[in-house]
């Protein structure tokens, strides 16, 4: 029984001993430790560590990049004088820790209120050198690159190291978007009416072609189609003088018997006829001599 | 990290092994305590009931201690052992063991998993409607126009120790990183670019940019894809957009109905030049064969007429005489008579006789031009003679 119960104080004390001085670092954590009040080390690597009960203690710090977010996107002047909201983030180390409790007592958030300071200083004055069409597509990287060697360069002295800083919106404020939206639909609508006009035109164009090539393949077929009937009224002029040229004075007076079949023929044609007439000669007398 | 349930089930299948185990156990921790103690001799002698729980008891919280450590890997995951906080090993998928808390602990992460973030819209899980996230999907273009533009980025893991221990909040990142990429992209693009043409070229390039980023954070993350899920004007220019649009439509229409004109027109004079072209042909052959024929027929007569020109000539005379007055109305007039008494209502004979006979040229009238040479020609007596007798019939 004795020896059981000093068997579990022994295992109890053992534990005790062991877990107030035994602690491990994770591999996304810094340590500090503290005796006293004062950092006597900093624990960079994972792993078990042993540190002295009472006197010692440990802090932690995140070993990770940690993101810095505006809760709402800021408003800042460019050199136009011109507001635009700009949104960014900005992406942060601890890689001094001891530089970074010293600086900012260790609190995080007291931390992102400095760095969010010096970005925003940083931003203003790159935004009021720069006008938007710089920011928005021209200069966009180069502003980043220059805050973040800025805010860099200051983070330095409380041990965060900055990794990047990022434009992730910049917008227009909401009078500006609507006068954008109105130049937008002004330009459409001159877009859709130059393309209407050029539509009219193209057709127009297209019509105007089709009259032409009309006029041009009627005339050119009526020039032929007339010269041909020249050649065809040539040779009947031809093969008729030929003929009638026999004996002329019978041609002209047995045409002219058929000129009149011709010319007299219907009931309409009233003629008024003299009694002399050679073909009346007969009625007149029997014509016995 | 899962337990494993079955352990302890599986492992008990010989208890009699685990009994003289725990026996042997539990003498060995009685020579041992007993001789830190000092009063072994009493101890050793009676079979006291006491001490035989101890190690019993010792042993199965061990046992749990060492179960403890059993954990199953998922398929498409890592285990990541951390021994004291420190990365050792990470493990492939299946059943796997590792020293018990507080010595090492597990982190499962889930390597192959394509997550999606969604930008400038939420969708819904088992729905097809989606919400629109103004403030995320309106974005200023090169031109300082403004773009709505909604992108899907779908994201897997590359490396299970980056992801787990490079950054805090790594999925918020990703979404951080998708938005500055693609507004960076579509910032140095036009609008029109973005809307139309480049829209899959927009996308490529912002995947570049977000895994440059990623890896430049050693974040553990491996951009799949990038889609642009919608790139349109914003609402309150859409309607001008359409216009837009339809004009182009129009325009394209107008060319089409001026063509559909062309296309109307010119086989139609086409036609009509073949027409001109034919009915020349026509002609032709028509004015040289009647000439050809009337030559032919005088020359007829006239061998006749060499033979009796007296009596041919008188013949003919008669018969055109008696062809012309028997079809026409007449009247006989004495020239010895009293010439200028004679009172003649012309003008009455012909409205009384008119009448038909303009009936009876109408349809000549209105025969085209090249029908009507043939009468004005007409020295071809048979045709004549016809339309005489159909005249002379319509009089009766």
């Amino acid at each position: 029984m004795k020896n059981i119960g000093s068997l579990l104080i022994g295992v109890f004390v053992l534990l005790v001993i062991i877990t107030s001085s035994a602690y491990t670092v994770d591999q996304r954590e810094y340590a500090l430790v503290f005796r006293l009040g004062e950092i006597v080390s900093v624990k960079r690597d994972p792993g078990l560590y042993f540190k002295m009960p009472m006197v010692e203690n440990i802090r932690y710090y995140d070993k990770r990049i940690l993101t810095l977010n505006w809760e709402e996107p800021d408003r800042f002047i460019t050199s136009e004088k011109k507001n635009v909201l700009v949104d960014s983030f900005v992406k942060w180390r601890i890689i001094d820790p001891s530089k970074y409790y010293v600086s900012v007592r260790g609190d995080e958030v007291q931390a992102e209120r400095r760095l969010s300071q010096m970005v925003n200083d940083g931003l203003r004055a790159e935004f009021g050198k720069r006008t938007i069409h710089d920011v928005v597509s021209g200069e966009r990287s180069e502003i980043m690159e220059i805050l973040r060697q800025r805010a860099d360069k200051e983070s330095r002295q409380m041990g965060i190291q900055i990794l990047d800083v990022r434009l992730r919106r910049v917008d227009l404020p909401k009078e500006v978007s609507e006068s954008v939206y109105q130049r937008m639909e002004a330009e459409r609508k001159s877009v859709a009416n130059e393309l209407r006009s050029q539509g009219a035109a193209a057709a127009e164009k297209i019509r105007a072609d089709a009259d032409r090539q009309r006029e041009v393949i009627i005339a050119e077929a009526y020039r032929d189609a007339q010269k041909v009937k020249g050649e065809g009224d040539a040779k009947a002029s031809e093969v008729y003088a030929q003929a009638f040229g026999k004996n002329p004075e019978f041609y002209a007076f047995y045409r002219s018997q058929e000129a009149y079949k011709n010319s007299f023929k219907s009931k309409s044609d009233v003629m008024v006829i003299d009694q002399s007439s050679d073909f009346f000669k007969y009625m007149r007398s029997s014509g016995k001599k | 990290m899962r337990k494993f349930p079955g352990f302890w089930n599986k492992n008990n299948e010989g208890p009699p092994d685990l009994d003289e185990v725990f026996k042997d156990l539990n003498q060995k921790l009685n020579r041992l305590f007993g001789g830190k103690g000092g009063s072994g001799a009493p101890r050793g002698t009676s079979p006291a009931p006491q001490p035989l729980p101890v190690a019993p008891i010792l042993g199965i919280v061990a046992l749990i201690w060492l179960g403890s450590g059993f954990y199953i890997v998922d398929q498409g995951s890592r285990g990541v052992v951390l021994r004291f906080g420190q990365h050792v090993e990470t493990t492939m998928p299946g059943p796997r063991w590792h020293l018990p808390f507080p010595i090492e602990s597990i982190e499962n992460v889930n390597l192959e998993q394509v997550r999606t973030i969604e930008m400038g819209y939420r969708s819904f899980e088992g729905e097809t409607a989606r919400s629109k996230e103004l403030r995320e999907s309106l974005m200023l273009t090169d031109d300082e126009n403004i773009i709505d533009l909604q992108v899907a980025v779908q994201y897997n893991l590359k490396s299970v120790e980056d992801y787990q221990f490079s950054n805090r909040s790594t999925e918020e990142s990703v979404r951080g990183v998708a938005e500055t990429a693609i507004r960076e992209i579509v910032g140095k693009s036009k609008m029109d670019f973005v809307l139309y043409e480049g829209r899959d070229d927009v996308a490529a390039r912002a995947k570049k940019l977000m895994q440059d980023m990623l890896d430049r954070y050693k974040s553990g993350i491996n951009v799949v894809n990038v889609t642009m899920q919608n790139a349109q004007p914003p609402e309150q220019v859409q309607a001008a957009f359409d216009d837009a649009v339809k004009a182009k439509q129009d325009l394209e229409r107008q060319k089409n109905e001026g063509q559909a004109y062309a296309n109307d027109v010119i086989p139609k004079a086409r036609g009509t030049a073949s027409r001109l072209t034919e009915e020349a042909a026509g002609y032709k052959l028509r004015v040289e064969n009647e000439a050809k024929g009337n030559a032919d027929r005088f020359e007829q007569v006239l061998t006749q007429y060499n033979k009796a020109p007296e009596v041919t000539r008188q013949r003919l005379y008669l018969d055109a005489q008696e062809h012309v007055l028997s079809n026409t109305s007449k009247v006989l007039v004495d020239q010895k008579g009293s010439n200028s008494l004679l009172y003649l209502p012309l003008d009455k004979l012909m409205t009384i006789s008119g009448a038909p006979g303009n009936a009876a040229t109408a349809p000549a009238a209105t025969t085209e031009k090249p029908a009507q040479e043939p009468q004005a020609d007409s020295s071809t007596l048979d045709r004549s003679r016809d339309a005489m007798r159909t005249r002379d019939r319509e009089y009766r």
